[in-house]
């Protein structure tokens, strides 16, 4: 069972409740159930996220006042089919989202949410929560019921089944949902307390009971603020390791929030930054305890540079997370510093101008955080080249050789290495073929290598068709050197050349991510003849080397 | 690099149409040299000339991020701006959905 299949089921909604209810095995009923024994003498309910207004249909008895809300106009539809006959009370079924509550400050003595929590990012949940505070009345609930991560061994099962899940939705182009792995530690910082909880399934569903509190009669919800995280020492340390193994292939995401860098006060600059471990382990080091604000924007663990042109750190990302911090409360300064790199994703002009919820005006800092020191205090109107140019330099193409790498032995090359060894360890008298998968797996290193280490040498050209014809030859005349010195055999040689060719081919055709010298529209101009030229070098290769192991 | 006849033609969109070959441009007739463009693109396109508007210096080395054009105050920069990363496994996701995204880097 796995909630966030039901991406797939919201695109029916005539079949969606009956669906949802299989996928769940039954448990969302259970939750309805919970839901509507801990309504008790509400009236005014609120419920968020309605569906298809099944639990709205049924709260409503009793002579309540319900407004149910969903974003989705289909769903709002079917819920006006589901709306009861027999009704005792008032029942208002509406487009609307947890960003705008169409209901004024404490107004509702409920508010429920059943299956939301799991659609919202980390801060859009802390925003929910917050409009949630105001919309309630003192001492006022909100239930919850919604899909957790479990703890302990029942962890592993709930990632598995949500990893089958995912590949599934991705097959269907549709996006899997959120993990809701930080909610627990939100609500009192907000302003609620647990009155009571329900686990099913070892805890991978949970509903919980939370009233709000206001301690310090406020009348403004609180902010949470994450806990500080390391950055020093060998445990951020192997993060370091483990981003760099993993880079192109896991996102790996910190809480988004603020974060602080020394002892920051009222007139410390803001530094803004994405939620990528790598990224947030390295500004925090660069800013070497100055005092400062990092804002860690939620850009879905990925670093800036490809969050920006990926839509995960643009302008919605930063009005978010100026929202849900409320970062203006802890400082003076009007100026959020941003990294440069982020720059295609943000855009100024469209930002709003100076407003009681958006008081900052935007810098573009430094591309590196490791100038973010000299840019604070120097605060230079126009940044000095070595500022601003990003330049692919060898330390750079190096680490960006051994992302790379890992991610073609782990993603392109896995499945061929381990048929080749089922292949001669069930064919036994091969046994002493093994060491061609050790050759093989050795080929993919060095030429890639020798792509990171010679990248320069191709920028005769922008077409990555034609650099991977570039380092095909080298990686070739290298590759042939070294099986010289192995087996002494020429034709051994000719017979595996095709393979070394291709496997610098698509290695540089692949690596055109990491080396900002293509622009989407040229590579993907070159992708259609990129796919025909690399299929062609790709079956003449493992014919020929599957000639080369049985001969020789 | 021909001229844009900027009072014939009404949107960037158009005007960009009819001259295929450039990828970006900055209309000098808006251009107010506030050197924005300057500050965010990361390989240093655009570069001052003599009356202290701004031109693009090495189109051929654009990798199209927008991030000059998104910044503009102006409005004076057009450019094709094509969704995606310049990666090829971006291009393959984009090309096998049609255009829409599923997800970049994952």
């Amino acid at each position: 069972m796995a909630v966030t299949y039901m991406r797939k089921l919201e695109e029916e909604p005539e079949t969606y409740d009956s669906n949802f209810t299989t996928l769940t095995n039954g448990i969302n009923l259970e939750v309805h159930n919970w839901v509507l024994n801990h309504l008790k003498e509400s009236k005014t309910i609120l419920e968020v996220g309605c569906g298809t207004g099944i639990l709205a249909s049924k709260m409503v008895n009793n002579g309540r006042s319900v407004v149910a809300i969903d974003k989705n106009f289909q769903m709002i539809n079917q819920s006006m089919l589901n709306f009861p006959s027999d009704i005792d009370g008032t029942l208002l079924y509406q487009i609307g989202t947890f960003k705008d509550l169409p209901v004024p400050p404490n107004s509702q003595d409920v508010i429920v949410s059943t299956f939301m929590l799991s659609e919202l990012r980390p801060f859009e949940q802390q925003i929910f929560l917050r409009n949630s505070w105001t919309a309630l009345k003192q001492e006022g609930r909100l239930i919850i019921g919604a899909e957790f991560v479990p703890s302990g061994f029942w962890k592993i099962g709930f990632k598995l089944n949500r990893w089958r899940y995912k590949k599934k939705l991705h097959r269907l182009s549709l996006k899997n949902t959120y993990l809701v792995k930080w909610f627990i530690n939100y609500f009192a910082p907000i302003g609620f307390n647990l009155v009571d909880s329900k686990k099913w399934n070892h805890g991978s569903i949970q509903a919980l009971e939370l009233m709000k509190v206001d301690e310090d009669n406020s009348n403004e919800p609180g902010y949470y603020e994450p806990p500080q995280k390391k950055y020093r020492g060998i445990g951020s340390q192997f993060r370091i390791f483990r981003c760099t193994l993993t880079g192109q292939a896991d996102r790996v995401p910190i809480e988004p929030g603020i974060y602080r860098s020394g002892n920051p006060t009222k007139n410390s600059p803001i530094i803004v930054t994405s939620n990528y471990d790598f990224t947030y382990i390295k500004v925090m080091r660069n800013l070497r305890h100055i005092d400062a604000w990092v804002l860690c924007v939620d850009s879905n663990g990925i670093n800036v540079w490809c969050a920006a042109r990926g839509n995960d750190f643009g302008n919605e990302q930063i009005l978010e997370a100026v929202e849900a911090t409320g970062i203006k409360n802890f400082t003076d300064q009007k100026t959020l510093i941003l990294p440069q790199l982020s720059a295609g994703g943000v855009s100024i002009p469209q930002l709003p101008k100076k407003s009681e919820k958006f008081p900052f005006k935007i810098k573009f800092g430094p591309v590196w955080s490791k100038h973010l020191p000299q840019y604070l205090e120097e605060k230079p109107n126009k940044k000095p080249d070595y500022m601003k140019l990003a330049k692919f330099s060898l330390s750079h193409r190096m680490r960006a050789w051994v992302t790379h790498t890992t991610f073609l032995l782990r993603k392109i090359f896995l499945l061929p290495i381990i048929g080749f060894l089922a292949i001669f360890v069930l064919s036994l008298p091969w046994i002493n073929k093994l060491n061609w998968v050790a050759e093989l797996i050795s080929w993919i290193i060095i030429s890639n290598a020798l792509i990171a280490i010679l990248f320069p040498l191709s920028s005769f050209t922008r077409s990555f068709i034609k650099k991977g014809m570039v380092f095909g030859f080298i990686t070739s005349i290298v590759l042939g050197g070294i099986s010289w010195l192995l087996h002494g055999s020429l034709i051994f040689i000719l017979l595996n050349v095709i393979l070394f060719f291709w496997i610098a081919f698509f290695s540089t055709m692949s690596f055109s991510g990491y080396t900002m010298a293509t622009s989407p529209r040229e590579i993907q101009e070159e992708y259609s003849s990129f796919k025909k030229i690399n299929k062609f070098l790709l079956i003449i290769g493992i014919i020929l080397s599957i000639i080369g192991i049985i001969i020789y | 690099m021909t001229e844009l006849k900027s009072d014939s033609c009404c949107s960037p969109s158009t005007s960009l149409n009819q001259l295929p070959n450039i990828r970006i441009l900055i209309d000098q007739k808006l251009c107010t040299g506030c050197g924005l463009c300057g500050e965010v693109c990361p390989f240093g396109l655009p570069q001052p000339i003599e009356n202290g508007k701004y031109k693009i210096s090495d189109v051929n080395l654009c990798t199209e991020c927008s991030a000059c054009k998104r910044n503009c105050p102006v409005d004076a920069i057009s450019m094709y701006e094509q969704k995606g990363c310049g990666c090829l496994w971006d291009a393959r996701q984009r090309i096998k959905n049609k255009g829409s995204t599923n997800s970049c880097c994952n």
